[in-house]
């Protein structure tokens, strides 16, 4: 009909254009695309001075390790930062979708960001996609009314807590903190509970694995300790290395075609004048 | 949610056969879906004196198929007063998988030992009964992994091209037990259900012996 | 071989619940229990399904949590609207009447029931039911979510109009002589008296008539 319609330009969200050809095929029998999850151990708690949030590194794609260091504790703000798992890309593009909704709003009011901001952000999101955006996520961060510890569950449900795990890892995780969190604890105990935890996960969840990262937020201060504990170097190394001999792969032909000359530069045009 | 009888407990098993040595080689870490059953589980057991069958896919299939071939190998001893050979044992293995073509042992198998000639052979299967005799194999979750890495170093020649060449491979004993090292320390990286340790069986003329690495545990 | 077959962390996150309203003498007592699960997993043991609607309002949430907290922050933007509006505190019946409208509206993407009490100077306490479908009902008590099949013969026994705080609450005395901590749960077997043949009971008890 009128062609306008076509040529408007997208306007943000995501596009739908492709569901009902998808939905065909996999009728007929395609099989589904698979994305790369984080199977994951994330955790978080609540410390005497405020929020202390940590992430294994593991990225897999089915039983395959896809990304043996990866960051899976996320920015929000300069005094919010969030855990994800799920979906990679699902993770990844909340958070910053988020993030940058939280930085128009400090520079329209002036104001530091707050925890219950980014929840409620990130939920309405979330929630609105009905579980299809599937994002787990620990929420962490210190703002004017105090430490905030949640949890945001894909389909747009959260938790607020002292402590909290997601992920695949989440199960061996939390029985770690079931069985040594206590209130007020110290920032040393704090990041040794945290790290147990992770470390729980790394061990027992094939979904999980590689390194620690850290990141402790108190007020007003955040550190981003990456890669703050590695328990899992390479055990083995060959004592001498590996030679890979050139020509593996036959060559059963060779043709060369040498490139032509196409492009002929002519000065032309008139002079310019004074 | 119907029944499903199968289950795969993942990991990787390997052998290389060379001129006078076979190496059989299988992490320990046993697993269903993102938990570990165990970290200490003998995917190796000796069928005979020089035959070595390493399994990976669902151990209970392979704890039965395991027991069939024990006993058959008994009755053999029983009937012929000696053990079996490895390439017979490799055929009886093909017969007990093809006997249960429609409701397969869900196992991938992978046989190392020495022939009558004393030289290293190795059987690979998959879980109906097809096998074939070749250099090296890899089996198992972390295969994928393995196999392109053994094909770079251990390339043997087509088994197709005439005269038929020897499969075995040049590497000397102890080089062939440090490529099997590396290659499963490089496959525990990457394939979620190899790790813990890897279980190195190598059998010569002096008999059989054992080795243990550690791997990740991750 | 699907060993974990309930343990499906990805299902929504859902409330096994028991909630329960009352109307006593003075007003409403809500209760609820502070489990939310998904599938056989505890996701929090401490969770808040009582939700605070304005100052003399609350909601019992049962179902879908992510559903549910939806619904009440709707609910409670609403409300704020209309105290503002209004200039005066909202009442029970307008409030449930929002609670409904949503639950109505968007009865095919809800898996929620809820209970909303609270006190108004007009009515006073009052406790509205609004189940699945989105209808409403003024009962003087509701009880929700899946544990409430349990109390249904237990509420019809034990309630009375006009119940002191004392008498509704659950505490020590009254009602609560039948609630026990889990570890000291009497079993149902150890109270009763062995006999030798069903024929035996039959005969020797007389029923019980059932009282009001």
């Amino acid at each position: 009909m009128s062609k306008s319609t076509v040529d408007v330009p997208q306007r943000g969200g995501f596009s739908f254009d492709l569901c009902r050809r998808n939905e065909m095929l996999e009728g007929k029998g395609l099989k589904p695309q698979i994305y790369r999850k984080t199977g994951t151990t994330i955790v978080g708690l609540v410390f005497q001075d405020g929020i202390i949030l940590g992430a294994d590194t593991r990225a897999t794609e089915g039983p395959i390790v896809a990304d043996k260091n990866c960051e899976k504790i996320h920015y929000m703000a300069p005094n919010i930062y969030c855990c994800g798992a799920g979906t990679a890309a699902d993770t990844e593009a909340v958070t910053d979708m988020v993030s940058s909704q939280l930085l128009l709003h400090r520079y329209a009011t002036g104001r530091e960001s707050r925890v219950g901001t980014a929840l409620t952000l990130l939920k309405t999101h979330l929630f609105g996609y009905q579980g299809h955006v599937s994002a787990a996520l620990v929420l962490g961060g210190v703002d004017i009314t105090g430490p905030h510890l949640y949890t945001i569950y894909p389909h747009g449900s959260t938790d607020r807590l002292a402590f909290a795990t997601m992920g695949s890892g989440s199960l061996a995780a939390m029985a770690m903190f079931e069985t040594k969190y206590k209130e007020g604890l110290t920032r040393d105990e704090g990041i040794n509970l945290v790290c147990e935890a992770v470390c729980s996960g790394i061990f027992n969840d094939l979904g999980s694995g590689s390194n620690v990262d850290v990141c402790v937020i108190t007020k007003g201060h955040k550190e981003y300790l990456r890669n703050y504990q590695l328990p899992n170097p390479r055990t083995y190394v060959s004592s001498k290395g590996y030679s890979f001999a050139k020509g593996q792969t036959e060559v059963l032909s060779t043709k060369i075609t040498p490139l032509k000359n196409n492009l002929v530069v002519v000065a032309e045009g008139e002079a310019m004048e004074e | 949610m119907s029944f499903n009888p199968y289950d795969n407990n993942g990991g990787t098993c390997v052998a290389i056969a060379g001129s006078d040595y076979c190496v059989v080689a299988a992490d320990t870490r046993m697993s269903t879906g993102y938990s570990i059953l165990t970290r200490d589980y003998s995917k190796i057991c000796k069928l005979a004196d020089t035959a070595i069958l390493a399994s990976s896919g669902f151990q209970a299939d392979v704890k039965a198929l395991q027991k069939v071939l024990s006993a058959r190998h008994l009755t053999y001893q029983h009937q012929h007063n000696k053990q079996m050979s490895c390439p017979a044992m490799a055929q009886l293995l093909s017969n007990t998988l093809y006997y249960k073509r429609f409701f397969p042992y869900y196992a991938f198998n992978v046989l190392g030992g020495l022939d009558s000639e004393g030289k290293g052979c190795v059987f690979t299967y998959d879980a109906v009964g097809s096998y074939e005799r070749v250099g090296y194999s890899s089996q198992g979750s972390g295969s994928t992994l393995i196999i392109p890495v053994l094909d770079n170093q251990l390339k043997s020649p087509s088994p197709l091209l005439l005269p038929a060449k020897d499969a075995v491979t040049p590497l000397l004993e102890a080089e062939a037990v440090d490529l099997v090292k590396d290659v499963f320390a490089s496959a525990a990286e990457r394939d979620i259900y190899t790790g813990d340790r890897v279980e190195i069986v190598i059998v010569n003329k002096s008999g059989i012996r054992r080795e243990y690495v550690e791997l990740r545990k991750d | 071989m699907d060993l974990n077959l309930n343990m499906n962390m990805n299902a929504p996150h859902s409330m096994g619940t028991t909630i329960i309203g009352v109307t006593y003498c003075d007003g409403v007592i809500l209760g609820a229990d502070s489990r939310t699960s998904t599938g056989m997993y505890v996701a929090n043991r401490a969770s808040d399904k009582i939700t605070q609607l304005t100052d003399n309002i609350y909601l019992c949430r049962s179902g879908s949590a992510a559903d549910s907290q939806a619904v009440s922050d709707y609910a409670r933007l609403s409300l704020e609207l209309h105290e503002i509006q209004q200039g005066r505190p909202a009442t029970v019946k307008a409030a449930s009447n929002i609670v409904r409208n949503l639950s109505y509206n968007n009865k095919n993407r809800l898996q929620t029931g809820m209970i909303v009490g609270g006190w108004d100077k007009y009515e006073g306490g009052k406790i509205y039911a609004v189940p699945l479908g989105g209808t409403i009902i003024e009962q003087p008590f509701a009880i929700g979510g899946s544990g409430s099949s349990y109390l249904y013969g237990f509420f019809d026994q034990a309630w009375k109009e006009n119940m002191t705080k004392e008498e509704a609450e659950i505490n020590s005395e009254g009602a609560t002589k039948n609630f026990y901590p889990g570890d000291t749960l009497p079993l149902w077997h150890e109270e009763l008296e062995s006999h030798n043949s069903l024929l035996e009971i039959i005969s020797s008890v007389s029923p019980v008539p059932m009282s009001t």
